[in-house]
């Protein structure tokens, strides 16, 4: 309960953080309602997860196994990572085959639907979003290192996971802009500079990780 | 191929069919009312002290109400615009750095400048101000609220005055920045790269999305610390850390791609078309603007010049087929001065399509180049000041 009240309490912060990346992830599906509620489940697995990495890391920490030295830039290379799916979705995806560029867009394309990039971005944002050093993020990670074994640390973060989500309930109705398609390829370009942002972010952070090693 | 060249040649010839001029008394009694404005605008706002300043404000005021009454005598908006336009850009790197230069010592904005909240407001911070000024009632803008020409609520009383009347004509004829990049995509004659805007036109829009709510969510104007391109050419942050620097570098970069060298190799606003959020922003004001460019479908003979020439790919087939340009249109004018069909021309709202063509023009010309005076006239008078300061005494600060 503490967890989850600890992430309800915090919410607004969260959803501060998700906002500019959530957003244009369901504007450039286009879907209706409907659709949006996939995107937003999609996006809250990925944070679900990126909390759980979390949970596991505070546990580690505690265990003496993750010491400070390592987390920026293994933080950083994450980032890095999910960056990059980002900046795919959004400027290679546009558009099927002759998008803003047809090469890779075409390759990707031909992947199988559950590794389409429009499947995986919001889940890759999730993650990158689900893996920031925000401060009520690092007060759940105190609370978690505190607790003695891995299963309870997972399960805090879970709560806290549960209690942040709340505030992000309201964002399928964004689907209702699907009455303007050209949001869609606005939605997809505004993914594509997040990641870029979080590109640069995870390179600072691998940068000043290595510095510190 | 040849009859559309030589149509080209003499559309920028400034013969074009349908191009006819004014006599000069009309003209002259046209622009009357203006050169009374401009008098009074650039005589009251600084009166000239010593004989350097009556020389740059007499030939401010002759250069500004010159352009203008080419405009009404010739009826041709463009090219006219365009000198005004690029004028004043340069006219406000001049007088602005000096400026700050004098205030500060340096061009650099240092931490002490943001805490007392001591940078001018600039318009493009606009968008990102309105949702954290709604909610949290916080100007994320190192700026004053209130009080003198250069504090955020100056900014926003011009700027709605402005897109009330003329829509993204702001960005055509006020924005001090503009004229930077539409110098630049005047230096050839032709085209080295084809542009032709593609999906990428959607991009000021992305970039305006990610600003307003990166903005609204950290509370601090992120388009400013991190993407201005004209940062380059006004104030930076001092550098001071790794950080600073990386911004320094994008700013540097984002200027001398958008705002130089793709306007040279392609002869258009990069910058306005394809990366400005503040543009994306102010195209929605287009809608309640009352001038915009009307096209008749039944004279468009479908040359192209048009869209070939629009310098942030405003108008097209696709447009013309709607009825004008799309509302990314700064009514610049360069379409309706080039059009060899004189199909294309200034429209405003509620009035018949058989109305006067010219009369319509000149609705939205005289509040464009009024607001355009506004804007630059002071800066153009300064700068011609310390030009003038530099050639006689090696210096142009103090």
């Amino acid at each position: 309960m503490e967890a989850f009240l600890l992430g309800l309490s915090n919410g607004g912060v969260c959803l501060a953080y998700c906002a500019p990346v959530l957003v244009p992830c369901m504007i450039a599906e286009g879907g209706g309602a409907a659709a949006s509620v996939g995107v937003l489940l999609r996006f809250l697995c990925g944070r679900l997860a990126g909390y759980m990495i979390f949970g596991a890391a505070a546990w580690a920490v505690s265990a003496s196994l993750l010491r400070g030295g390592y987390r920026t830039p293994v933080f950083g290379a994450a980032y890095m990572v999910f960056a990059v799916t980002l900046v795919l979705y959004g400027f290679f995806g546009i558009g099927g085959r002759c998008g803003v560029s047809c090469g890779p867009a075409s390759l990707l394309a031909r992947l199988p639907g559950a590794l389409r990039l429009s499947f995986l971005a919001p889940v890759a944002a999730g993650l990158a979003t689900g893996l920031s050093l925000c401060p009520p993020f690092l007060l759940a990670m105190a609370g978690a290192a505190e607790k003695g074994s891995l299963s309870y640390s997972l399960f805090f973060f879970f709560m806290f996971f549960l209690g942040a989500s709340v505030f992000l309930v309201p964002a399928p109705l964004l689907g209702a802009l699907r009455v303007y398609p050209a949001l869609k390829t606005v939605g997809r370009l505004a993914a594509g500079l997040m990641g870029v942002y979080y590109f640069f972010t995870g390179l600072l952070m691998l940068a000043g990780g290595m510095k510190g090693l | 191929m040849k009859n559309e060249a030589q149509q080209t040649f003499l559309s920028e010839a400034g013969q074009a069919p349908g191009a006819g001029r004014r006599s000069p008394l009309a003209a002259f009694l046209i622009c009357l009312p203006m050169m009374i404005l401009t008098f009074m605008m650039l005589f009251g706002r600084q009166r000239p002290v010593g004989a350097v300043q009556d020389i740059a404000f007499a030939a401010t005021f002759v250069f500004f109400n010159l352009m203008f009454f080419l405009m009404v005598y010739r009826q041709r908006t463009e090219r006219y615009r365009a000198v005004l336009f690029i004028v004043y850009a340069v006219a406000f790197v001049i007088s602005f750095i000096s400026q700050i230069v004098e205030l500060r010592g340096t061009m650099a904005l240092t931490q002490a400048n943001i805490l007392r909240a001591e940078a001018p407001f600039c318009h493009i911070a606009i968008p990102m101000t309105l949702i954290p000024a709604a909610l949290n009632k916080t100007l994320v803008f190192p700026a004053s609220i209130a009080g003198g020409s250069h504090s955020a609520a100056a900014m926003f009383i011009i700027w709605i005055g402005a897109s009330l009347a003329l829509g993204r004509g702001f960005c055509g004829w006020g924005c001090f920045f503009g004229g930077l990049e539409d110098g630049f995509s005047r230096i050839f004659k032709r085209p080295l790269l084809k542009l032709t805007g593609g999906l990428w036109r959607y991009l000021p829009y992305a970039v305006l999305l990610v600003i307003v709510l990166t903005a609204a969510t950290s509370l601090s104007p992120t388009y400013c610390m991190w993407l201005c391109p004209f940062k380059a050419v006004t104030e930076y942050v001092q550098v001071t850390s790794f950080t600073t620097l990386i911004q320094m570098i994008i700013f540097i970069s984002l200027f001398a791609g958008l705002v130089v060298i793709l306007p040279v190799l392609t002869k258009r606003r990069t910058q306005c078309a394809l990366f400005c959020p503040f543009g994306a922003f102010q195209s929605f004001t287009n809608k309640v603007s009352g001038c915009g460019i009307r096209a008749d479908k039944d004279k468009c003979v479908k040359c192209g010049l048009c869209a070939r020439s629009c310098p942030t790919f405003s108008i097209d087939a696709e447009s013309i087929e709607a009825g004008g340009s799309r509302l990314t249109c700064l009514k610049c004018g360069k379409c309706v001065d080039l059009c060899p069909k004189g199909a294309l021309s200034y429209h405003v709202k509620g009035a018949a399509p058989a109305a006067k063509s010219d009369v319509q023009r000149l609705l939205f010309v005289y509040p464009a180049f009024l607001f355009l005076a506004t804007m630059g006239g002071a800066m153009v008078r300064d700068a011609l000041f310390r030009i003038v300061k530099l050639v006689a005494t090696g210096h142009m600060i103090g």
